[in-house]
C-alpha cells in the first residue's frame, strides 16, 4: 500500500524529461494541438463538485508527498482518494493527457517543464509576487482599450475620449485635461436632471462619476485632471439648487470656458513671460520629451529673434520628442535630437535645461515623464541650470518621495515597436529547448500570427522574463533650480505655498 | 524559418576561417577592411581576430631577428590600429605581443647570463639599480600628460636601440641621469639608485620604492651586460618563433577564459536575493551573473541600450546569446539567465532613475577599460554609473584584462564612435532627417570615480589600481605603437 504515492511522487519528475527531450520540434505543435483539445474540452465536463474532489486529491497527494520523506504511516491515508480519482479522470479525458498530466498533480500546469519538482510547487505561489518587480501593487488596475463594459451613461464624447487616452492619442498632462473639459462640456450640455433631483445634487455624484470611473478605466486620471476635477464638482455643488437649469448649465458652460482660459491658456503665457528672458542668445537649450509649455516658450523666443539652437532628447516608446523636434525644425529652429542613451552627450552641450511637469509634489519634487530624473541629474551634475515650467494647476499636495510607490505602470507591450519585434525574429531558431517544446501549443497559434505578434509571446511564455513600463518619475528637488508658474519663478521648496494661495482663492 | 538560415556575412567567423587558407599580407588587409566596415566588431571579436593574425604574423616571420620580429608585428599592428582606432583592443592584443616577444629576447638572454655565474651576479645587481628608475618611468608614462611619453623615456631608448642597433649601446647607461627631467617626483628614489649605480648599496631596502617586484618588468631592464649578449643573441639556437607563438597560443587561452575566470568571483559579490542593474548585451556579464545564479537566487533589472544593442539585449535575455555569435560560438548550449530560475526584468533606459532606489547593484559590461580607471562602454552606461553614484548604489564593472588599455583618456571625444543616426530616427522620415541633427553616440566615457570596482580574470581591483595591472601587462616602450 505504500508503494503507490511514491510510485506516484517519482513519476512527475521523471515524466517531463522524456517528454521535452524525445519529442522533436516538429512533433511537438501536433502533438501539443491535440493534447490540448481534450483537456479544453474535458475540464468544462468536470462539474463542480468532481473539480473539489479533484482539487482535494491533489491537496491530499500533496500533503502525502510532503510526509514520505518525514514519516511511513501516513502515507497509508492517501492513496485511497487518489486511485479513485485517477481512473475516472483518465476516462474522461483520453489517454494521451496522460503526459501533461505529471504536472497538474502537484497543482497548476507549469510552463516550463525542466525545473525540479520542488520549484513547480513553489512558483505558482510566487507568481503574483513577482509580477512588475517592486510595482506589483500598480497593476491592480488593467488598462481598457475598448468601449466594452462602459456603462450606458457614459457620454459619446468621454467614450471617444477615453480610446483617444489609452492609445495616447491624447498624452500629455496638460492635453489630457483640457480635452477631459471639453468632453465634460459636452456631457453637461446633453444632460437634463432627472425629476425629483436637483442639478447640483445629481450631475456630479450621478451622471459625471461614471465619466470619471469609464476615464479612469482608460488610463489613470493625471494630476491635473484630478484638480480639475475637484474644481468642476466644487462649481457645480456651489451652484443655487433655485436656477433653472438651462441656466445653470450655460453658467457651468461659461465657467470652464474660463478655466481653461484663466488656467491653461493665460496661465502658460505668463509662464511664457517669466521664461522668455532666461533664454539669452546663443543658449543651447535641452529638453526632454514633448511639453507644450516649453514649446511655446522656444517658439515664442525664436519668434522674438533670439538666436539660439535646441538638443531634445527623447525616449522610446513614445518619442513624443519627436513631434516636437519637427515642429521646432519647421519653425526654422536648429534642433538636435537624441535619446536618452545618449544623453550624457547631450547634456555636454547645453548650456540650460527646460523641462515640463506632469506635476509638481508638495515636497518640491517634480513628477513627469520616465527620464526626466536622469537628464535633471546629469544637467545639475554638470551644473547646468535646470528650469521647470509648470502651470499652478499641475500643483498637487501630494508628496513623493521615489518613483515606486505612485507611478502609472503602462503595458509592457507597447515597449517593443514593430521594427524591434521584425529584428528580434531570427533568434528564432536559438531559442531554448524547455521553452520551444514547452509552448508548443502557442506554437500553433504563432504560426498563423506569423511574426511580430509571436514575439511578444516568447516575452510572455518566459515566466522569469518580464518587460517592465512605467510612464513617471520623481525628480528630486535638489537638482531643480528653478519652477516658473504663471504665478512668477520660484525655488522648488515654494510649491505648496503656491498651491495653498492657488487653491484658496 | 527561412530567416533562421545562417548567412554568411562576413565577419569573425568567416576572417578565422580564411586565415587558415590566405597569405598574411590578404589576412592583414583582409581584417583592416573588416574593421573599418565593422563586420568585426566589439572587444571579444576583434580580439580574437588580432590574436589569429598576429599568430600567423609570427609563423609566417623568416628569419631570427627579434628587433626584426618587433617590428614587423609593430607595423601590422600600426596598420591594424590606425583601421579603427577606437576598436583599442587591437592595439592592446598587438601590444601584448609585442610585450611577449621582447619577454622571450630577455629570458632567453637572463639564461645566457646566468651560465657564466659571475656576470650573472653582476648583472643582478645592476638589474636592482635600474628597476627602480624603471618603476618611476612607467608611472610618470600614465601621469596625465600622456603626450610625455612620447618621448622615449630611457629605458624605451634602450630597449628599441637594443633591438636595432644593439652593439654600441653598452656604453649608455650613465644615460640615466636625463630620467630626472622627465619625472620630477620621483627624483627622491632616482637619487638613491643613481648612487646605487656606483656604490652598490648592500641592501636596496634603503630605497623608498619597493624593491621586491620580480614582474616581467623586473626582467624588462635590459642591463648593459645584457645588450651586449643580445648582440650575438641571434646566433644563439633558441626557437624565437616558436616561443612567441607560443605564448600567443597563451593569449588566446586567456581570451577564452577570461569570462569563466571572472565569472568565478561571481560568488564574492553577488549575495542572495539582490536586485542588480546592468545593460547591454554582454557575455562577460552574463556569465557571471549565471555563475551566481547557480547558487543562489536574485532579480536582474536589465536595460536595454536603444537605439544601439537593444536587439542584442532583447536576445540574450531570451536565448542567452548574441546573435553575431551565432554560428561561431563554441559552447552554442547557452541559456538564458531566466532558464536559471533568476527573475529578469527588461526596462527602457528612461527608468534607470526610477528603478535605481531599489537596486542594491549596478554591473556594466564594458568596451575599454582605460588607464585611469575609466571606462568606455555602451551608451548609456554614463548615466547608469552616475544614477548609481547618487543613490549610493555600488557600481561593479566586469571586465577581462585584454580590454584594459594604456591608453589615458586626453580627449575623451576621440574615443566615443558615433553610430548609424538611421537607428534612431529611420531614413524613411526624410522630412525629420533632412531637418533635424539626430546623434546616435554609440559609447560613453564613464569617470573612474564612478566606478566601485572593477573585476577582472585577476580578480578585484580598485579603480585606482588599475595602472598597475597595465604596467604589468604592457612594456612601457610599446605604449606607443
Amino acid at each position: 500500500m505504500s508503494h503507490p504515492p511514491s510510485g506516484g511522487a517519482a513519476q512527475p519528475p521523471a515524466a517531463p524529461t522524456p517528454d521535452s527531450a524525445s519529442n522533436p520540434p516538429s512533433q511537438s505543435t501536433g502533438d501539443a494541438k491535440n493534447v490540448n483539445a481534450p483537456a479544453a474540452e474535458g475540464a468544462p465536463k468536470l462539474s463542480a463538485a468532481e473539480l473539489k474532489k479533484q482539487k482535494q486529491a491533489e491537496k491530499q497527494a500533496r500533503r502525502a508527498q510532503a510526509k514520505a520523506s518525514g514519516g511511513p504511516p501516513n502515507q497509508q491515508k492517501s492513496p485511497p482518494p487518489k486511485d479513485g480519482q485517477k481512473p475516472t479522470k483518465e476516462s474522461k479525458q483520453g489517454p494521451k493527457e496522460d503526459k501533461s498530466k505529471a504536472l497538474p498533480v502537484r497543482g497548476r500546469p507549469s510552463q516550463t517543464n525542466v525545473p525540479a519538482p520542488k520549484d513547480i510547487k513553489k512558483e505558482p505561489k510566487k507568481e503574483p509576487k513577482q509580477i512588475g518587480l517592486f510595482f506589483g501593487h500598480l497593476y491592480s488596475q488593467l488598462r481598457q482599450h475598448s468601449m466594452v463594459g462602459a456603462t450606458k451613461e457614459v457620454h459619446p464624447a468621454v467614450l471617444a475620449l477615453g480610446l483617444q487616452y489609452s492609445s495616447y492619442v491624447v498624452c500629455g498632462s496638460t492635453a489630457r485635461m483640457v480635452a477631459m473639459l471639453l468632453a465634460f462640456k459636452a456631457v453637461i450640455e446633453s444632460y437634463q436632471t432627472p425629476v425629483g433631483t436637483s442639478l447640483a445634487r445629481h450631475l456630479t455624484s450621478h451622471h459625471l462619476s461614471p465619466q470619471i470611473d469609464y476615464l479612469r478605466s482608460c488610463r489613470p486620471l493625471s494630476i491635473s485632471m484630478g484638480n480639475a476635477i475637484r474644481w468642476l464638482k466644487d462649481v457645480i455643488i456651489k451652484i443655487d439648487p433655485s436656477t433653472p437649469e438651462a441656466e445653470a448649465k450655460r453658467d457651468l458652460l461659461s465657467e470652464i470656458d474660463t478655466f481653461i482660459l484663466q488656467r491653461i491658456t493665460a496661465a502658460d503665457h505668463l509662464i511664457c513671460d517669466n521664461a522668455i528672458d532666461k533664454i539669452r542668445p546663443g543658449d543651447v537649450i535641452l529638453t526632454y520629451a514633448s511639453s507644450s509649455v516649453v514649446e511655446k516658450l522656444l517658439l515664442r523666443a525664436h519668434k522674438e529673434g533670439t538666436p539660439f539652437s535646441v538638443i531634445i532628447v527623447d525616449s522610446k516608446p513614445l518619442f513624443e520628442g519627436k513631434r516636437l523636434a519637427r515642429n521646432l525644425a519647421q519653425h526654422g529652429i536648429k534642433v538636435k535630437y537624441a535619446l536618452v542613451t545618449g544623453a550624457a552627450h547631450a547634456v555636454k552641450d547645453a548650456t540650460k535645461v527646460l523641462l515640463g511637469a506632469h506635476a509638481m509634489m508638495s515636497n518640491g519634487r517634480l513628477y513627469s515623464r520616465v527620464g526626466t530624473a536622469l537628464i535633471s541629474m546629469l544637467a545639475s551634475s554638470s551644473s547646468i541650470p535646470v528650469i521647470v515650467l509648470c502651470e499652478s494647476v499641475k500643483f498637487t499636495e501630494r508628496v513623493a518621495l521615489d518613483s515606486i510607490v505612485g507611478n502609472e505602470v503602462a503595458p509592457s507591450s507597447e515597449l517593443l515597436s514593430e521594427s524591434e519585434r521584425q529584428a528580434l525574429l531570427p533568434f528564432k531558431s536559438c531559442l531554448p529547448k524547455s521553452q520551444s517544446s514547452s509552448k508548443g501549443r502557442d506554437d500553433g497559434k504563432g504560426e498563423k500570427e506569423e511574426g511580430e505578434g509571436e514575439v511578444i509571446g516568447w516575452f510572455e511564455e518566459e515566466k522569469n522574463l518580464q518587460m517592465l513600463q512605467v510612464l513617471y518619475d520623481v525628480t528630486p528637488a535638489e537638482y531643480i533650480n528653478m519652477v516658473i508658474t504663471e504665478y512668477g519663478s520660484l525655488p522648488p521648496s515654494s510649491v505648496p505655498v503656491v498651491h495653498r494661495l492657488s487653491t484658496n482663492i | 524559418m527561412p530567416q533562421g538560415a545562417v548567412t554568411v556575412a562576413p565577419g569573425l567567423s568567416s576572417f578565422l576561417k580564411s586565415l587558415k587558407t590566405t597569405p598574411v599580407e590578404p589576412s592583414v588587409e583582409h581584417f583592416i577592411s573588416l574593421l573599418k566596415r565593422r563586420q568585426i566588431r566589439n572587444s571579444r571579436p576583434c580580439a580574437i581576430a588580432a590574436t589569429a593574425l598576429l599568430l600567423r604574423v609570427v609563423g609566417e616571420f623568416k628569419g631570427r631577428d627579434s628587433a626584426k620580429l618587433v617590428e614587423r608585428i609593430r607595423q601590422v599592428g600600426k596598420r591594424l590600429t590606425s583601421a579603427q582606432p577606437r576598436e583599442v583592443v587591437v592595439g592592446n592584443i598587438v601590444r601584448r605581443v609585442l610585450g611577449l616577444v621582447r619577454e622571450v629576447v630577455e629570458e632567453n638572454v637572463d639564461v645566457g647570463t646566468e651560465a657564466t655565474s659571475d656576470v650573472g651576479h653582476n648583472s643582478q645587481l645592476q638589474h636592482d639599480s635600474l628597476t627602480r628608475p624603471m618603476l618611476a618611468s612607467t608611472i610618470s608614462t600614465f601621469s596625465p600628460l600622456k603626450h610625455a611619453s612620447a618621448e622615449p623615456t630611457d629605458s624605451s631608448l634602450h630597449q628599441s636601440e637594443a633591438m636595432s642597433d644593439s652593439g654600441e649601446l653598452s656604453k649608455r647607461p650613465p644615460f640615466l641621469a636625463s630620467h630626472t627631467s622627465y619625472a620630477p617626483a620621483s627624483s627622491a628614489p632616482l637619487v638613491n639608485s643613481l648612487f646605487g649605480l656606483f656604490s652598490h648599496p648592500d641592501t636596496p631596502s634603503t630605497s623608498s620604492t619597493p624593491t621586491g617586484h620580480q614582474s616581467p618588468n623586473g626582467k624588462g631592464a635590459l642591463t648593459a651586460v645584457n645588450l651586449e649578449r643580445l648582440a650575438d643573441f641571434s646566433k644563439s639556437n633558441f626557437d624565437l618563433k616558436a616561443e612567441v607563438m607560443d605564448g600567443i597560443r597563451e593569449l588566446q587561452d586567456e581570451l577564452e577564459q577570461s569570462d569563466d575566470l571572472i565569472a568565478a568571483n561571481a560568488l564574492d559579490h553577488i549575495h542572495s536575493n539582490e536586485i542588480i542593474l546592468t545593460h547591454t548585451a554582454s557575455r562577460s556579464v552574463q556569465k557571471f551573473l549565471q555563475a551566481a545564479a547557480r547558487k543562489r537566487k536574485f532579480t536582474v533589472v536589465h536595460a536595454e541600450t536603444y537605439p544601439h544593442d537593444h536587439t542584442a539585449t532583447h536576445g540574450i535575455l531570451l536565448t542567452g546569446k548574441k546573435r553575431d555569435e551565432y554560428g561561431d560560438d563554441v559552447d552554442d548550449m547557452w541559456k538564458p539567465l531566466t532558464a536559471a530560475g533568476i527573475q529578469v526584468v527588461l526596462i527602457p533606459d528612461s527608468h534607470v532613475f526610477a528603478i535605481m532606489s531599489r537596486v542594491n547593484k549596478v554591473i556594466l559590461a564594458t568596451h575599454t577599460v582605460l588607464a585611469n580607471g575609466g571606462l568606455v562602454a555602451a551608451a548609456g552606461a554614463h548615466m547608469i554609473a552616475k544614477a548609481a553614484k547618487v543613490h549610493q548604489t555600488p557600481v561593479v564593472v566586469v571586465s577581462g584584462v585584454y580590454k584594459l588599455s594604456p591608453v589615458y583618456p586626453f580627449d575623451i571625444e576621440e574615443l566615443i564612435e558615433y553610430g548609424d543616426a538611421g537607428s534612431v530616427v529611420p531614413y524613411e522620415d526624410g522630412d525629420f532627417v533632412d531637418k533635424v541633427d539626430v546623434e546616435n553616440p554609440l559609447y560613453d566615457y564613464v569617470p573612474a570615480d564612478l566606478v566601485d570596482l572593477y573585476i577582472t580574470n585577476l580578480g578585484g581591483h580598485a579603480p585606482s589600481y588599475l595602472y598597475r595591472i597595465v604596467a604589468d601587462h604592457y612594456r612601457s616602450e610599446d605604449i606607443n605603437l
